[in-house]
């Protein structure tokens, strides 16, 4: 990876704000959701303005909606480059999916279609908002519950195609991979070894809700330990990307996101000690 | 119903998505692959049924005041009711709400209970407070500087947070009981007459009171920013003409005093 790794962070959330204005340097790193301070002035924008002054940021999106038949919503694309100018994030991601359409918001992160069709839809989109905002735009895989029959590439390819054709960078969301890998019934390897190395931007890790028979992206556990033994395959691969950990709902006390940063810690210092012992023997 | 087939075009296929999350139309299901371990419909329905559940969420986290007064089972019932009539037109979840008071006000049963839409009206408004832009309150000192001539073309704007709202019910005071009862329990009483409340944010922590009658005209006068001598006319039935003047100063350093004012110009 060219850019540099800012190492680990986590999500900015609202039940945190306080703290962490108070005890600054416990993370390298935030991650704000974009759409939430997208909101004329008040208590949003003052923490995001304080805590920005301590951490580099990155915005992360969920409205993008960048498969979407409907056209860019240009407010939207005006809104999300004002709140860049404002924050200077480190990159900007959204998701690899579609949200609605019709100007209605499902608020859900809806899977593609893995076709031709859809690779050049969203590849000249990406190639849009990209123009737009004056950078490269960071994708994330989706957590996806169905698979359409009309699919004619396997996700991963369709990301790695994508990248190439758009030349837009990855969020490679290991939570996601692993929940789609069970829901799909593929493997996750595979899909991790697809992803092309320079592109990958930022790792995501959460904690999901298992159902037997299919498991719902939740974000409102702590990670699984076979999330953490893919996430140590990943560093395995990309050695040098900035991992974050993401809670969105049952939002635990700031000290026990800590605690779960420092597992994601020690587990990238083993494969980065491993790979070092390997290189000396 | 719309019939997709497995080869479906990309805007066929989203439409059918869309349409089966709205349950419109469950067309979709054609579209879409069995697993070896469960059904697609099964697999479907964790699409269909977190988009409820993630408006209501929405809705539960701006309104604990009407969840307070109508608890979950009237709650829920009410919240698919609005996502069905005005699904979500926004980037941000944060604006879903904002049409709840009046589809409370104007759709039955729900408008057969206007103490609901009331405390709507109250949490939305505080809502808006909460996140509107950020204005430097005036001060009085400014102001008296200013040469005797400059009253007579005066305007004034208020706070962008500020809002005026006239209710029906105590509502209000039964806000700031919401955490006290259990939910459905809250009760509201109907004001003895209408009252004007303002709403406003001089900082970060929002404010709320009611206002006398006369403020409420003066201050919504000043809204629509008439000058300085028609404020003072403004009151004239409800004060009399000798005490005119001096009631609307008074109010004037009310006002720039708890921090209402953004700007005013001659």
């Amino acid at each position: 990876m060219v850019a540099e790794n800012v190492g680990f962070g986590l999500g900015l959330r609202p039940e945190h704000f306080e703290e962490i204005a108070a005890s600054p340097g416990k993370v390298s790193w935030f991650e704000a959701l974009s759409e939430n301070y997208m909101v004329p002035g008040g208590n949003p924008l003052h923490w995001l303005d304080q805590i920005r002054r301590d951490y580099p940021m990155a915005l992360h999106g969920v409205s993008l909606s960048i498969g979407s038949i409907d056209p860019l919503d240009k407010t939207y694309l005006d809104e999300l480059k004002a709140l860049a100018e404002r924050v200077q994030p480190l990159w900007i991601s959204d998701h690899l999916c579609f949200t609605g359409l019709r100007g209605m918001n499902m608020h859900d992160l809806l899977p593609l279609p893995y076709t031709e069709e859809a690779l050049d839809h969203v590849a000249d989109r990406v190639r849009r908002v990209q123009d737009h905002l004056g950078r490269r735009l960071v994708l994330e895989n989706v957590s996806s519950y169905v698979t359409y029959a009309a699919s004619e590439l396997s996700e991963w390819e369709f990301i790695a195609e994508l990248a190439k054709r758009s030349d837009c960078e990855i969020l490679l969301d290991v939570n996601n991979v692993y929940v789609s890998a069970f829901n799909h019934e593929f493997d996750a390897r595979t899909f991790l070894r697809a992803m092309p190395k320079e592109r990958v931007r930022q790792f995501h890790l959460a904690g999901h809700e298992h159902r037997g028979t299919h498991i719902v992206d939740t974000h409102d556990h702590p990670i699984v330990p076979d999330v953490w033994e893919l996430y140590a395959e990943a560093v395995r691969l990309f050695p040098d990307v900035p991992t974050m950990i993401e809670r969105d709902a049952n939002i635990p006390p700031y000290a026990e996101l800590l605690d779960e940063l420092d597992e994601a810690r020690r587990i990238a210092d083993g494969v980065r000690g491993e790979a070092a012992q390997k290189a000396v023997a | 119903m719309t019939l997709v087939s497995n080869a479906g075009s990309l805007a066929d296929l989203q439409r059918a998505f869309q349409d089966y999350l709205l349950a419109s139309s469950d067309g979709f299901s054609a579209a879409v692959r069995d697993t070896k371990k469960i059904d697609r419909v099964t697999l479907l329905g964790v699409y269909r049924d977190a988009y409820t559940l993630r408006l209501i969420e929405a809705l539960t986290i701006d309104y604990p005041g009407v969840m307070a007064m109508a608890g979950p089972g009237d709650f829920d019932y009410m919240a698919r009711a609005y996502i069905a009539a005005q699904p979500s037109r926004h980037p941000s979840v944060r604006w879903f709400g904002k049409g709840l008071a009046d589809f409370l006000a104007t759709t039955p049963p729900f408008d057969g209970s206007p103490a609901v839409a009331d405390m709507a009206r109250f949490e939305w408004a505080m809502g808006e407070a909460f996140d509107a832009a950020n204005a430097e309150p005036i001060t009085a000192d400014v102001l008296m500087a200013l040469p005797p001539e400059v009253w007579e073309t005066l305007t004034f704007t208020v706070l962008p947070s500020l809002h005026r709202l006239t209710l029906t019910y105590d509502t209000p005071q039964a806000w700031q009981r919401r955490d006290e009862q259990q939910a459905g329990d809250l009760e509201v009483e109907e004001a003895a007459e209408q009252t004007d409340w303002v709403i406003w944010r001089p900082e970060r922590l929002t404010n709320y009171r009611s206002l006398e009658r006369d403020e409420a005209v003066l201050l919504d006068a000043l809204i629509e920013g008439r000058p300085f001598p028609e404020l003072c006319e403004s009151i004239v039935e409800l004060v009399g003409e000798d005490q005119a003047m001096a009631r609307a100063a008074g109010l004037l350093r009310v006002w720039i005093e708890g921090g209402m004012l953004a700007s005013f110009a001659h």
